[in-house]
């Protein structure tokens, strides 16, 4: 009869809000009355439809019916209040009489919540009333928490299941979801194991196998198609549970749909492993691969192939065109070149482990190390035959010509191959002695493929030492000139010299042969020139002052020397420096040079010869001169190439090109000068054929400075060398040559095999 | 649970007369104690005012031909309301005619009506005389 104590009520509110129906005014006067003194706030209504319309403008917490009523009667009450929205799960507490079964059935169907017999023990009524209002609330947050749940599953894309061995495999509302499909469609484990692709459920079937075995714990990703094609990962998580008796009997479990996170995985392992350019595995992933396939090779012993695929020339490309045509061309190089391979983007270190066999050949590819520079993997070779025969396949693929802004480019490559194990057991080895290879091919004209081979590292270390000794040699005085007279040979005297540059290196002199060329490729050509020209101007004063030469220093210059705005500038100051006249200095650049870039040397060459500097063509007749082109430079001498010298009385081509440049040369106005000359017969020959400047080793080879001088005193004045004996006894030779040239302007020449 | 509990105008058997129930009388008074609500008051006027719609309802029901469903309905008011009051014996008399109705046995039903409505008279009287001494 007490009220109940608000301490066993802190779950509900202070004064739960009822509605009390009722048609019969005693009962409502007596049990509001009751209720309200038991801590409920009470509303009433006299009828089912005043109290339907109450429940609109105020909810109650709890509705109590009476069953019999006139008109609306509780039942229909009832049912006509669950329909309204918001009070699907009300409580609703019906009263009907004691004796009325029939009654009390009807209560549960219409929806009532419970029933409660009228009596006028108040504290029963008020007990039940809190009874059903602690439970509805309970009902409530069970049902909000199961909505909850529901909707983080469905945010997360992750549905629980269940497997047990009575009741089979089930899969929660959520979970069918994850698998695209609604809340009643069937789905058994066969079902979802249809929807994995064959060889991933192999592998998972073994797994869980194992894992029911063991009791443990099942974690996994699975690949799924679902019925609408698209592809799913899927993270599964189950633990096993246990029945009374401790033994296992199932499992229970989420799985969550991971696609989008695997994606992202994916995106940051792309970005990781591959070139964002050409979407080939980056140098990173090549040398995870290289060493991956090195391991199986050790293991299955065989051989490993690795090309290191350098494009020629790519950095004029990107200079000419542009980056943006760079960056077109190494994308469309990377598409061809992976057509090249079984090229194959994604490995994983699982799939190496668990497929086994073959599997190392998943790890060919083609990626970009960097710049302009390849590399093809190729994991299995038989021998390096096999490795050149993709090497000549990558020559081919870039034999086409690739579009770029419009333009057609010409891409060639230089293919180094080394082979695992024979050029080298590690990654770095294998790409060092490709880089080798790779270097031999360029030095070799580039579009071509070499195997490594243990004598090319000789020469490439040889290379690599002599390029950073090159660096200091200038500043350590390691670099002088030699000089090599040039001949009169008619008055047997000296009209010049032509400087050669040397290097004294420890004792040794290297041949200009071995470090020009080097020079050229790094650069160090024009710092060593413009020392030359320095050198050469220092030179003609000494001897000036000397022995009073007044003629000048031919220094060697490539054709990038001309192209510098500041030559005849330079010149100017060491000329200046040392007060030698302009002339005291002549240039010589080689006919190949020259054509190559004649365009661009011409202006200079103008320049040049406006202050007095002579330019000289060096090794003519061995380009391809375009004699109209020769017609128009300010050009004074030409100097006929040692090879047809060499040949000269020996094979009758020889003396008829060197009479075709010495009538050209003389048609022109130009000084014509032999090289090479190193017999009294070459000499004699070219006396005859009307050239009389000689150079060669018959008169003298280079010498440094001094000896120049000596060799001046010594043999040039006391006339004491066999060839000043024989330009004295031969005072006709210029007469002979001139015949020559008559019959040459005859234009009957003869014929080439007749002076046999 | 008794009558000494009762502050103010304690209900007697003298008062309440033979057809009422001097326990549920008491219950009643339990729900206001100090009788600051006059409930006890306002449940009696409540009932005799629902007697005056109920008893013409159930005369017009007995006509030819009978409403048994209003025969019914009045009963079950009756039944619980009388209860409320004391009036046990009528609220039996009501609840027998409701379960008669219910199951369809009208023969008979005639006589029972009259002796509940005779029963209905006392406790009307009996309610009146204890409304009266209240106020």
């Amino acid at each position: 009869m007490n009220p109940a104590g608000p301490a066993l009520d802190l779950d509900l509110p202070m004064q739960p809000k009822v509605l009390l129906v009722d048609d019969d005014e005693v009962n409502l006067l007596l049990t509001s009355n009751a209720l309200r003194q038991r801590n409920f706030e009470v509303t009433v209504a006299h009828s089912g439809t005043a109290a339907l319309a109450m429940l609109a403008a105020d909810a109650p917490d709890i509705i109590v019916l009476d069953a019999m009523m006139p008109e609306l009667d509780g039942f229909e009450t009832c049912r006509r209040l669950r329909e309204m929205p918001g009070f699907e799960s009300t409580p609703v507490l019906m009263l009907t009489g004691l004796d009325d079964e029939a009654s009390i059935n009807h209560a549960y169907q219409v929806g009532a919540t419970d029933f409660f017999v009228k009596t006028p023990q108040w504290s029963l009524l008020a007990g039940r009333l809190r009874y059903l209002l602690r439970s509805s609330r309970t009902r409530i947050e069970l049902e909000r928490s199961k909505a909850k749940l529901a909707r983080a599953q469905d945010l997360a894309r992750m549905g629980s299941f269940e497997w047990q061995a009575q009741r089979g495999f089930h899969l929660a509302a959520e979970a069918l979801r994850v698998f695209g499909r609604g809340p009643h469609e069937r789905l058994d484990f066969i079902g979802v194991m249809r929807m994995v692709p064959h060889e991933e459920r192999v592998i998972f079937l073994r797994l869980l196998r194992d894992v029911i075995a063991h009791n443990s714990v099942l974690v996994t990703d699975l690949s799924v198609t679902l019925v609408d094609g698209r592809h799913r990962v899927v993270h599964i998580e189950a633990e096993p549970e246990f029945n009374e008796h401790g033994n296992a009997n199932g499992y229970t479990g989420v799985m969550q749909d991971v696609t989008d996170r695997r994606q992202a995985e994916d995106r940051i392992r792309q970005l990781a492993h591959f070139d964002a350019l050409t979407g080939l595995p980056n140098r990173r992933q090549l040398i995870w691969r290289v060493e991956r396939a090195i391991e199986q090779a050790r293991r299955g012993n065989h051989e490993v192939g690795l090309l290191l695929i350098d494009l020629d020339r790519f950095k004029i490309i990107n200079d000419t065109l542009g980056h943006t045509a760079g960056d077109e061309l190494l994308i469309e190089v990377g598409r061809r070149l992976r057509s090249c391979v079984r090229h194959s983007d994604q490995v994983t270190e699982g799939m190496l482990e668990t497929i086994g066999g073959h599997s190392h050949r998943s790890l060919e590819a083609v990626g970009r190390l960097g710049g302009d520079e390849f590399v093809a993997l190729l994991p299995e070779i038989t021998d390096e035959r096999d490795a050149e025969r993709v090497a000549d396949r990558v020559l081919e693929a870039l034999r086409e010509p690739i579009f770029i802004s419009g333009q057609e480019c010409f891409v060639t490559a230089s293919v180094g191959i080394a082979i695992y194990p024979r050029d080298g057991l590690t990654m770095a080895d294998l790409l060092r002695n490709s880089d080798v290879a790779m270097y031999a091919v360029k030095s070799q004209g580039r579009n071509a493929a070499a195997l490594y081979t243990p004598m090319l590292a000789g020469q490439g270390r040889e290379k690599l030492e002599l390029e950073s000794a090159l660096h200091k040699a200038l500043e350590r005085g390691e670099i002088v000139l030699h000089y090599q007279p040039k001949i009169d040979v008619r008055a047997a005297r000296m009209v010049g010299a032509e400087a050669l540059m040397r290097w004294k290196r420890g004792g040794k002199l290297v041949p200009p042969g071995d470090f020009i060329p080097l020079a050229e490729e790094t650069g160090l050509i024009v710092p060593l020139s413009e020392w030359a020209l320095k050198e050469a101007a220092r030179q003609a004063k000494l001897w000036q002052l000397n022995f009073g030469f007044a003629d000048s220093i031919a220094v060697n210059l490539p054709s990038r020397m001309f192209e510098r705005s500041d030559l005849v500038e330079h010149i100017h100051h060491c000329v200046s420096a040392y007060g030698v006249p302009h002339r005291a200095i002549q240039l010589e650049i080689t006919e190949n040079n020259l054509m190559k870039d004649l365009q661009n040397v011409i202006p200079a060459l103008h320049r040049l010869n406006e202050v007095g500097v002579e330019i000289s063509i060096d090794d003519f007749g061995t380009g391809y001169s375009s004699l109209a082109y020769l017609t128009t430079l300010p050009i004074s001498e030409v100097k006929i190439d040692r090879t047809f010298v060499r040949d000269l009385g020996i094979t009758p081509q020889s003396s008829a090109v060197v009479t075709a440049i010495i009538a050209l040369a003389r048609a022109m106005g130009l000084r014509v000068i032999a090289e090479g000359v190193e017999t009294l017969r070459q000499m004699d020959v070219l006396h005859r054929l009307g050239c009389s400047l000689m150079q060669g080793f018959l008169f003298s080879k280079p010498l440094p400075p001094e000896e120049v001088e000596q060799w001046l005193a010594q043999t040039v004045l006391p006339r004491k060398a066999p060839w000043i004996a024989r330009a004295d006894a031969d005072p006709a030779g210029e007469i002979s040559g001139g015949i020559v040239l008559d019959e040459l302007s005859n234009g009957s020449p003869r014929p080439l095999g007749s002076r046999r | 649970m008794t009558n000494q509990n009762s502050a103010v105008h304690p209900v007697s058997d003298t008062q309440s007369g033979p057809c009422l129930d001097p326990q549920s009388l008491a219950r009643l008074q339990e729900l206001d104690p100090d009788g600051h609500n006059k409930l006890v008051e306002r449940v009696i006027d409540a009932y005799l005012k629902s007697l005056d719609k109920l008893v013409p309802e159930l005369a017009k029901a007995r006509q030819t031909p009978p409403d048994f469903n209003v025969m019914r309905h009045v009963c079950h008011t009756l039944k619980s309301s009388s209860a409320s009051l004391g009036a046990l014996q009528l609220s039996e008399r009501c609840a027998e005619i409701e379960q008669m109705v219910r199951n369809g046995q009208t023969d008979g039903i005639e006589s029972r009506l009259d002796l509940m409505l005779e029963g209905l008279v006392e406790v009307q009287q009996a309610l009146t005389t204890l409304l009266k001494s209240q106020q």
